[in-house]
């Protein structure tokens, strides 16, 4: 079994409510990661697995607990960088070609221009995008800006790759195939990836392992290992114990949704 | 048909230029028939033909405006980018320059005139200070918009790539402003000809804004009019030149307006 890479003790976030008393967002999280894990974070709206992952990443503090990679302590964010994010929206500079955006993480590193511009290619490469570099944004799809995103978080070569419901905007079609597509990237490059998403069968089809969130305050109810062999495909969704893991995180989520009053309350 | 669909901006903002000088001969020589309160763009034409290349008196009236509408224009920017960029990084600087700025912001400037006319002389000074007031304010607000409105996600990106403080400056903060420094830019336009025009009705012996203010003491009505369309040809010089840049500045917008 491979070494932990990240490692979340007793970790919180709260904030002030509206009428100043504390409002719990996530509490007391304890997970430990593997090498070259693939982790998915599912729970229901609003449960704080989206704030957990900037936590990770050092853009907003714990209120209590600690985070280590590679038994590293992280402080905030003036730390080195040992995580890439991948944004739910995806947070190109417009003013930036693709190349550019990919670059954005490399540039004032010590790296020559030559090499990084070579890095940054063989990210956009490996993320299909090869002949795009100089397109702009704008004039790429919503599929195609997080295929750059996804290069961008992925060319600073991080130890670990946090993904924050990065398919959630795309349509239904665009979306199946970016989650192909990120299997056989992560096959190529078997980062450590925590991954956020509301979609269950999404976490499945990607993950070894399935951390499910409970409501707000969010803590860690359930953790799946996911018994199917890689590399897969969509067939996969087909196979008894996809569709049994399915119904068992569903019925989970189902459960928590109810305890906090129902569908209505989301 | 083929032609219209291809270059129907471009046609339509000739149409749009001919039917008013149509209107406004039409006005001229039939409606108001009196050559003493309006005249037609003809004779307008007529005048400022004469005026550029027969009597060549039009170049230093045009010469002074422009002059003191560049150096007031310039240093409006020169002072208002920066100040505007401080303002929205420090709150103490913002809180110590508001009331002043909404003051001064708000006041008409035409009242300024004469008290700038009393510290500084008749000379180009006062003149250049009228037009920098008119031009300083949008170019400092929109400035400090530019700074203040910058997507919160780019920000979380910039965290996110650890990068420092003068990174996120060059490559995020200042590029997302661009747009609105350039709006700035746009409105100080037709501010700062509006100084240009206030400054030389007070004590000046050039300038466009004298030679209207001369001509219409003196009911001399083409004179008039040649002043008044040289101001107009200079603002949409001058849009014309900020379309360029903007055009340059930022290659990554889909479309510029114009």
């Amino acid at each position: 079994m491979a070494a932990a890479i990240l490692e979340l003790r007793n970790l919180s976030r709260e904030v002030k409510g509206r009428s100043g008393e504390p409002f719990v967002i996530f509490r007391d999280i304890d997970l430990t990661v593997r090498d070259g894990e693939f982790l998915s974070i599912v729970g229901p709206s609003g449960c704080g697995k989206t704030t957990m992952l900037r936590v990770i990443n050092g853009l907003v503090p714990p209120s209590d607990g600690q985070i280590f990679v590679d038994g590293k302590e992280q402080k905030g964010a003036d730390g080195e960088l040992v995580m890439g994010f991948v944004f739910q929206g995806a947070a190109l500079l417009p003013w930036r070609t693709s190349l550019s955006n990919v670059l954005l993480g490399l540039e004032g590193r010590g790296k020559s221009a030559a090499e990084s511009r070579e890095l940054a290619r063989k990210y956009l490469d490996l993320v299909g995008l090869a002949g795009f570099e100089q397109h702009y944004p704008h004039e790429l799809s919503g599929g195609m800006q997080q295929r750059v995103n996804l290069a961008r978080a992925l060319a600073i070569e991080p130890k670990i790759l946090l993904m924050d419901e990065p398919f959630a905007a795309l349509d239904a079609q665009t979306r199946s195939f970016m989650q192909l597509e990120l299997l056989r990237i992560w096959s190529q490059t078997r980062k450590t990836v925590i991954f956020v998403t509301h979609m269950i069968s999404e976490a499945i089809l990607l993950s070894d392992r399935v951390v499910v969130f409970s409501h707000r305050p969010g803590r860690i109810k359930a953790d799946f290992p996911v018994p199917l062999a890689r590399p897969r495909d969509m067939d996969v969704k087909s196979d008894r114990r996809f569709i049994d893991l399915e119904n068992t995180v569903w019925k989970l989520i189902e459960e928590e949704v109810k305890a906090a009053g129902g569908f209505a309350k989301l | 048909m083929q032609f219209y669909r291809k270059n129907s901006r471009a046609v339509n903002k000739a149409l749009s230029i001919l039917s008013g000088l149509v209107l406004w001969h039409f006005l001229a020589t039939v409606i108001v028939a009196d050559t003493a309160f309006l005249v037609s763009p003809l004779a307008v034409l007529a005048k400022g033909y004469e005026m550029l290349f027969v009597t060549g008196e039009l170049y230093p009236h045009i010469l002074a405006s422009s002059g003191i509408f560049l150096y007031g224009y310039l240093l409006s920017i020169v002072v208002g980018v920066p100040l505007g960029f401080l303002m929205a990084f420090s709150p103490a600087v913002r809180d110590y320059a508001h009331p002043w700025m909404t003051t001064l912001y708000t006041t008409p400037r035409i009242a300024f005139a004469p008290v700038l006319l009393l510290w500084l002389g008749i000379g180009a000074g006062s003149k250049v200070a009228i037009v920098f007031l008119g031009c300083v304010f949008p170019i400092l607000i929109n400035s400090y918009y530019g700074m203040r409105v910058v997507n919160r996600e780019f920000v979380e990106l910039a965290r996110s790539l650890r990068l420092g403080r003068l990174a996120v400056f060059w490559k995020i903060l200042l590029p997302a402003s661009v747009p609105f420094i350039l709006a700035g830019l746009r409105l100080a336009l037709g501010r700062g000809l509006t100084g240009v025009a206030i400054a030389e009705w007070f004590g000046a012996t050039a300038g466009l804004g004298y030679l209207v203010y001369f001509a219409g003491q003196t009911l001399n009505v083409p004179v008039l009019f040649v002043g008044v369309t040289v101001f107009g040809l200079m603002g949409i010089l001058g849009f014309e030149i900020l379309r360029k840049i903007e055009v340059l500045a930022t290659p990554w917008r889909s479309s510029h307006s114009g």
